[in-house]
This record gives structure tokens, sequence and C-alpha cells, in this order.
């Protein structure tokens, strides 16, 4: 006991000094002109520098400090109140955003002067879904010794108060009584078949992508599975096509679906046995959702982004949109499947932009794409 | 036993105790085989019968069927009486009788007579106009879910509100009856049903539109955008392609796509396309593509 | 000394295995679908076919014998499920079980419906039959029995709705 006291003294100074050396050195010696910021709480301080005002302001969006995030910024205009700029933040009408939280951002600088600053931030938000990135550019202005982040965004447009008239159209399914004899039913499984499957090897592993569609006249609930087999015969893996389907398929409807393999290399693979399962369930041809100036592009990051707009042309609010767009090669075969969630919940007769990353990879060979979006009503669910 | 008889017959009388052993043997031999069961030789499922046994004093009796055992203290030499729900399931028995020693025998029950039909018709959504399109099995059911082996006739009856469109009778083989048919040309309900003397089981198939036979649309700009839609939508029969079909409205605009999944409601599918400037659209559902209209801009 | 031990253990040793390989119970299934109309069975359906029979009858013949219906795995629907059912509950009651051995089954397919919603097979059995009275044995025979057998696709597998014996084909 005598012998480890000592130890245990420097071991507490040594920690100490570095804790002091971190706290006031461990900033300044990150790579310059990168701002990044965690979860974990810190102490806000004076802006002197773009990026230490847009990190200020990032950590206070972080703690939900509202008063103090919407008092940081400037406004360029007034018609932008507290509430819009919450709201922007923390989602509303049970959007994605309204469950999600900022877990970390990074920021660089794009441009700056003695007057003004250009950061691009990437924010890294934890959701229900998974964690979902968000690219965002922010204007920083000097004023007086303090840098302040300029806030340009408009506040979304309200939706009018309307009626929207709607012949609705759903089915009903009337599952029969228990004594029910055998082959009394006498409803069929909805007719589905798979029209095209690619398999690709890709960074991630193996990829099975392709199409599928309802052939029937009533809706079906679609699930597609899929099977590597090796050389002998025997099953490599096994795995569903989980989210990446448009589950619920109206008459005559496509859906593009993938399957990944995340531990499969396909030179393992001779033969890949599909599946598709189609059961019949109650649904509503409401709400039809346009996809509105689809264009494929290459971003200020040199990424090609498929983006555009989706419109909601019903009266019904659809929580959390989910973009599923298929790529296709000049022999219009499906060469990849991207998917993505809308943050913002889609309000009746309005819209919300949208993208979508191709890899690198295919990005070239891309002729034509096909964008389909799942709807997530939390009315329905 | 026949050691003890070994034992004993260590004597110099050797030839007269052989005998006496052999006598002995002889009877306790013909006391056990004197358990006989006569069992049913033409037992039908659901109706009483007995097994006749010989003998005399108490035994056990043991009954296996398909779906019942049961075991019960008789009286050898009287009949066993199986009752109805005893013999319900047709197929393989086992009779066991036990006293001093067990003794065996196997009977079978039949099926009795047809009750219920088991009729599997498919599909239940027809496209109209395809050839062997509608198929039917019917397996005919004794009242006790028995499979009726022997040979049945069954009618096979497809009708419309209107009319009898078919009739097929079909002979039982090997307890199934099935039939194939053609699906009719136009769209409604059609009633499948299945006979066998005086039990029935009716089935309905809806007899729905095929593919679109062509898509025509017309489009307008408004404030709001352009207001396309099709003509109303009309297989290559005429009959109305079923509400809800999706029908996939696509307007190019230069490098920039629009894209709207509509579904057909009340024979018409609508879409609002937003894109600004001179478009072009186009319709498809299915595998069937419909013409390209031009919209200036405004 | 040791030699003779060796000898000993590796005497009983192979009777012992001897022993395992009689008290084999997986059955023998041998299925042919040449005659099987209107529709040809698939090839992919007729190896679950004869998968599932042969899990059926390995799991009819140990409901039986420990009298317990937790070994059927849903193998068993309708009429074959409640006739099982009957069948086990009834032999609870009466104190009695039954064991299948040395199962052998020659399976046809003679009918498969149009759109492969049902099938029918007939099938020649042969097992060694015994029914027991607690531990005593009250019947035992070598039995060859002729089954029709009705199976329906079920979720992910064939289920034996019908199990029914006949005298004949």
């Amino acid at each position: 006991m005598k012998r480890a006291l000592p130890i245990v003294i420097v071991l507490v100074a040594v920690t100490v000094l570095l804790i002091f050396l971190g706290a006031t050195f461990g900033r300044s010696s990150g790579t310059v002109g990168i701002a990044s910021g965690s979860a974990l709480p810190g102490f806000s301080e004076h802006a002197s520098t773009p990026e230490q005002a847009l990190s200020n302001f990032l950590q206070d969006v972080q703690r939900r400090n509202w008063d103090r995030a919407f008092a940081s910024v400037e406004r360029t205009s007034e018609a932008v109140n507290k509430l819009d700029f919450i709201q922007e933040w923390t989602g509303t009408n049970g959007g994605l955003r309204s469950f999600s939280s900022l877990e970390k951002y990074e920021a660089r600088p794009l441009h700056a002067t003695n007057s003004e600053a250009q950061m691009r931030v990437r924010m890294q938000w934890t959701t229900p879904v998974g964690p979902v990135e968000d690219v965002r550019d922010f204007q920083l202005a000097h004023r007086g010794d303090e840098w302040k982040v300029v806030w340009n965004q408009t506040p979304p447009p309200n939706v009018p108060a309307q009626i929207v008239p709607v012949n609705y159209l759903r089915w009903d399914l009337v599952s029969g009584t228990s004594n029910d004899q055998w082959g009394s039913h006498n409803v069929d499984s909805p007719h589905v078949r798979i029209v095209s499957m690619n398999a690709i090897d890709s960074a991630e592993g193996t990829v099975v992508m392709g199409e599928v569609v309802n052939e029937d006249t009533v809706p079906a609930f679609v699930n597609v599975n899929s099977t590597l087999v090796d050389a002998s015969g025997n099953p490599i893996d096994d795995e569903s096509s989980f989210d990446k389907i448009l589950h619920i398929l109206l008459p005559k409807q496509v859906s593009p679906y993938r399957i990944d393999f995340p531990n499969a290399s396909l030179a393992k693979v001779k033969n890949v046995r599909m599946d598709v399962k189609a059961t019949l369930v109650p649904a509503s041809s409401d709400p039809v959702i346009g996809i509105m100036n689809q264009k494929l592009e290459q971003d200020a990051q040199g990424r090609s982004v498929l983006h555009g707009e989706i419109l909601n042309q019903t009266g019904e609010t659809v929580n959390i949109p989910h973009v599923i767009a298929s790529f296709y090669d000049n022999n219009g075969k499906v060469i990849w499947v991207s998917d993505g969630y809308v943050q913002q919940a889609l309000l009746p007769q309005s819209s919300q932009p949208f993208a979508v990353e191709v890899p690198k990879s295919v990005a070239g060979k891309v002729q034509n794409f096909h964008v389909v979006v799942n709807q997530y009503s939390l009315q329905k669910s | 036993m026949s050691s003890s008889i070994n034992t004993a017959c260590r004597s110099p009388k050797v030839s007269l105790c052989w005998i006496g052993a052999v006598l002995l043997s002889l009877a306790a031999v013909s006391m056990a085989q004197d358990i006989e069961l006569r069992v049913p030789s033409g037992a039908v499922a659901g109706q009483p019968a007995s097994i006749s046994t010989t003998g005399g004093g108490s035994a056990t009796f043991y009954l296996e069927g398909p779906s019942i055992a049961l075991k019960r203290d008789v009286q050898l030499g009287q009949d066993i009486q199986l009752s109805a729900r005893e013999i319900e399931g047709a197929g393989r028995y086992v009779a066991t009788i036990c006293a001093s020693n067990c003794s065996s025998s196997v009977f079978f029950v039949a099926a009795g007579k047809p009750s219920t039909l088991t009729f599997l018709v498919h599909p239940s959504r027809a496209p109209v106009g395809q050839p062997d399109m509608i198929s039917g099995v019917a397996f005919p059911f004794d009242e006790f879910e028995n499979l009726i082996f022997t040979p049945e006739t069954v009618q096979f009856q497809i009708s419309s509100k209107e009319s009898k469109l078919a009739s097929h009778s079909v002979e039982t083989q090997n307890g199934v009856a099935w039939f194939r048919t053609s699906s009719g040309k136009s769209a409604g309900a059609v009633q499948v049903a299945a006979s066998l003397n005086d039990v029935q089981a009716r089935r309905v198939v809806q007899q729905v539109a095929s593919d679109p036979c062509r898509l025509q649309i017309k489009a307008q700009r408004t404030p709001k955008g352009v207001e396309v839609q099709t003509d109303p939508v009309r297989d290559c029969a005429g009959n109305p392609v079923p509400d809800g079909t999706i029908v996939t409205f696509t307007a190019k605009n230069g490098d920039q796509i629009s894209t709207v999944d509509a579904p057909i409601k009340q024979d018409v599918a609508r879409a609002r396309i937003t894109a600004k400037g001179t478009i072009v659209i186009s319709a498809a559902s299915g595998v069937v593509m419909g013409n390209e209209i031009r919209v200036g801009g405004q | 000394m040791m030699r003779i031990q060796i000898a000993i253990v590796c005497v009983t040793l192979a009777l012992a295995v001897g022993n395992l390989k009689a008290a084999d119970t997986s059955p023998q299934v041998t299925l042919n679908v040449t005659k099987a109309a209107p529709r040809t069975v698939e090839l992919l359906t007729q190896r679950a076919l004869l998968r599932d029979y042969k899990f059926a009858w390995a799991n009819l013949a140990q409901a039986l014998e420990s009298n317990s219906m937790e070994s059927l795995n849903g193998l068993f629907a309708g009429t074959a499920n409640t006739w099982l059912k009957g069948k086990v509950s009834t032999q609870r009651l009466s104190g009695l079980s039954s064991r299948y051995s040395n199962q052998s089954h020659k399976v046809d397919a003679v009918f498969y419906a149009p759109e492969g919603d049902v099938i029918e097979l007939h099938d020649t059995a042969e097992y060694d039959y015994q029914v027991l009275d607690g531990s005593k044995s009250i019947h035992s025979e070598h039995a060859v029995v002729h089954y029709v057998v009705l199976m329906t696709p079920g979720a992910d597998r064939w289920v034996v709705r019908q199990l029914q014996a006949v005298q004949h084909f």
C-alpha cells in the first residue's frame, strides 16, 4: 500500500496535466478549418472565428438550447420567427426529424473573407430508421467583434385551409370465420412477379436488386427474399428486401427492390435463389405522390445525386416519406437501387425536396431512372 | 414352464412322462388359442359394429384406430359392441384381446355416404378471355371427414347471373374429380358449383378485365400545373379496367423527368404535373404504353 | 489379459453400434412422381414433399410413442391433425402407446392439382407396429399398410391434411 501511493499521486498529476493541455490546446491542434462536434456536453465560447460561431450554434442545437441558438443567429427576414426556427430543427407533423437527434457534425469552410464566410456542414442524425446524413451550407457574417450564423432559411409555406375532394378508393379484407371448411376461402394471394434481377459485387458486399410488379387486380403486400447458393448447392446466406422495396403494391404497380449481403462475396456465389411473397392486405390508393423535376447531377462534392421534389397531390399528410429509386443502363437493366428518407413530413398539396446518391462505379452507366415513394402515415399505423 | 417339464422327466419312465408333457403343452396352447376375435368385414364409418369373441372368463379388449385408442374390460364369449363414435374414422383398426395372453385381429372401416364436397377453385380472380384459366378440384367426404375412395360422379357447373355457361360431369378417380375451362368474355362474378347427388359446393370467381387495350391521355395547363388524365381505360373486349390499377404518367422537360403513379378511379386516372416549360407527357400501365402529348409552357 | 479386455471392449462397442443401427427410427421414403397428373410435380416441390412427408411420419411415430403432440411441428393439418390429436389423447387416457419402427414408405403421387394447391399420394408403408399397455406389449406385427394421403402447401412446408389407410388402392 505504501509503495502504491506515490504511483497513484503521479497518475493523478499526469491526468490533470493532460486534461489541462487538452482543454487549452486541444481544439487548435486539430485539422485547421474543420470544426466538429458530438453530443458530449461542452461550453460555448466567444465566437472569434467562423468555425467557432458555427460550432457554438450547432452545440446549442444539439442541446436543444433554442433561446440561445435563436438569439445567436442573424435573421435575414423578420418573417422567420422562433417557432419556425425550432421546427426546422425538431420537425413537425410526425416527420422523421421529430424522432431524430443530431448526433455529430463536421464543418468545412467553403470560402471566407474578413467579413463573411460559407461553411458546409455534414450532420449525422440518429433516427428510428438508422443514421441519416444531412449536408447543409451555412452563411456566416462578421458583426462587431464576433461571427454570427446568418439564418436565411425561409419558413415553410403554410398549407391553406381547404377541402380536397376524395373519391376514396380502398380495399378491405374480410377474412372468413374460423370454422370455414378447407377450400371454402377461395381468395387467392395476389399474383406478383419479379420482372428483373441483377446481382453485383459492391464495396459493401453482394447486392441483389431488380424490380417486382403486381400483375393482379388487388393490392399486395410484397416482400422479396434472396438466397445466395455456392458451387456445391449449399446456401451461403439469405436476406430480405427489408425497407428497400415498396411493400404495398397497387395493381400493375412496379417497385424496385434491393437486398444487401454485407458479408458475402459474389465470387463465391454460383446461383441466386429468389422468392417473392405476396399477401392480401387492406389498402388505400391514396395518397398519390408525384415525383417532380427529377434530375441526375453532380453535387458540389462531386457525387452523383438524383434529386427532385415529391409532391403530395391529395389531402392526407405523409409523415415519413421514403424515396426508392432504380437506375437503368442503356439495355434497361437495373444497375443500382438507392433509397433515402425525407426528414420533414409531406403535407397535403405541398412538396419536399429529396436527393439520393448513386455510387461512382455505376453513375456513368445510368441512362434512366424510376422513383417511387413509400408512405408511412401515423394515422394508418 | 418347459424347463420344469424337462427336469421332471429325468426318470426311468421317460416315454410316459414325455407324452404327459406334450399333452399339457397342447392343452395350454389350445387354451391360449381359444380367444378368437371375429372382426367385422364390411364396417362403415359412423355405424355401430360388433366383434365376437370365443371362450369364457374376463379379458381386456383394446382397439387402435386412426383417431382412437381404447381399453375396456369384456367377458369372453360375448360380443363386443363398437359404438358409432368409436369407428368414425375410416382406415385400419387393430382389435386386441388379452386374457392369459393376447390375440389380435385387423379390420378396415370404409368411408360412409358423401356428405360434403371439398371444392378448390382457382383463380379467385381470372382475366377474361384466357384459355384453361379456371380450374376446380373436388374431393367427396362423408360426414366424418373420411375421403370417399369409391368412384362417384361429380357435376361441375359454371354460371353467370344471366345464364349457365358450362357444365362438366366427371367421375372421381382415387377420390378426386377435377375440371379446367377457359374464362368468359365479360368481366363480373361467375358462380362455379360442384354437386354430387344432393351435396353441393359453390364458389365465386371474379372475371376481371385484362390489360388495358389502349391508353389515351389528354392534358391541360392550369395555374397549379399540368392536369393530365386518361380517357376511360378498357381492355380489348371493352371491359373497364379495375379501379386502383396504376397508370404511370411521365413528363419530360429536357433532362428533367417528372412521374406520377396514379390509380384509376371510376375508369379514369388523373394526375397533376408541376413541371415548367414545354413538356412531353406519356402514360403506361403494366406493359401497355399510351400516346404522347406535348404541352407548351406558359 | 489386457488383450482379452480390449477384445471385450471392441466387441461390446461393435454390438452397441449394431443395436443403434437396428433402433434407427428414421423413416425410409421413396417418392415416384411420374404418375402425377394433371400438373407435373416440379423438382423443388418433389424435394419438399419428400422431406416433409418423411418428417411427418417421424413426428407421428414420436407423438404416438410419447403421447405428446409437441413433436408434430405443424406438419399435420385439418382432418389428419384432428385424428392424430384424438389418438394421442385417447392413448394417454387409456395408458396405451404405439410404436412404429423400421418404417419404409413407397410413395406414388397420383394427382397433383392444376394450381398446385393439393397433391394426392399413395403410400405403401411397411413398418413394425407395436401396441403397449404401459410397458407390456399387447400387439406386435410387421404391417404392410396402404395409405391415401392428401398434402397441401403451407407457408414454408407441405402439410398432411388426410392420412387414411385403405385395404387396397
